[in-house]
């Protein structure tokens, strides 16, 4: 809808429903607009935010662009190396592997697949750690959508929440 | 009236529920009732942001016995 389009209908609102229509726009314009992820780390449990926060976003609505590149890269391709999880927290891993399987937690692949289904989410591959890897788009798993640089990114993230991982 | 859709997502953890309870929202029209169960500790909160971003109605809110029964009326569609 146009602004004098608006504009009218707000004229024809009675006093108590003009300051409703100001408070809900108000409320709707602070709110944040997307999600930008830029996904870095190649440690296992830095994946768990990516897909808990990727779902989270979606389910609120909201669109998200993810931003691969660094050590996190490897485990968006078909040749996905083996996880591993930080060497200074490893005494904590055991736990958390079985609290995770306890509570049927889903991978966070399939919550970045899940999300995708169901709402607005890309993921794009660094283009400039993607030939630092010898990496090709054919390399790349399907869930990956694009291979783009870091102007493309972020001229698509504006307003949106940015997040580093 | 609308139709009443009922929505177990008991055990499942943070943000499980509230995946579950969008994916019955999709499907879901205008005046429908959304009856939802779940255990998570962070389950009450989290759906009245979700009320709060989406402009549905939260009807009923309860906890009985560690499960959260929440019934919500599709109005934002």
């Amino acid at each position: 809808m146009c602004g004098v389009e608006v504009f009218d209908s707000v004229k024809q609102l009675g006093n108590g429903e003009y300051l409703q229509f100001l408070t809900d726009t108000a409320e709707r314009e602070s709110m944040t607009k997307g999600l930008a992820v830029v996904m870095f780390s190649g440690e296992a449990e830095k994946f768990i935010p990516l897909g808990v926060l990727t779902s989270t976003a979606v389910n609120l609505g909201m669109p998200v662009r993810i931003f691969v590149t660094g050590f996190a890269l490897p485990y968006f391709t078909k040749n996905k190396p083996e996880p591993r999880f930080s060497k200074e927290f490893e005494d904590m891993v055991p736990a958390l592997m079985e609290g995770m399987k306890r509570l049927n937690l889903p991978t966070w692949y399939d919550m970045l697949k899940e999300a995708k289904e169901a709402g607005d989410v890309k993921v794009y591959v660094c283009s400039m750690m993607a030939e630092a890897m010898g990496l090709k788009k054919e390399d790349l798993d399907p869930i990956v959508d694009d291979v783009v640089g870091a102007t493309y990114f972020m001229s698509n993230i504006e307003g949106y929440e940015v997040i580093f991982i | 009236m609308g139709e009443r859709i009922v929505v177990d997502a008991k055990g499942m953890a943070c943000p499980g529920p509230i995946t579950k309870l969008v994916k019955a929202y999709r499907k879901a029209k205008s005046g429908d009732i959304i009856e939802i169960y779940a255990t998570d500790p962070g389950f009450k909160p989290d759906l009245e942001a979700w009320i709060k971003r989406t402009g549905n109605e939260l009807v009923e809110i309860s906890e009985e016995g560690g499960v959260i029964k929440a019934v919500i009326k599709v109005t934002a569609k």
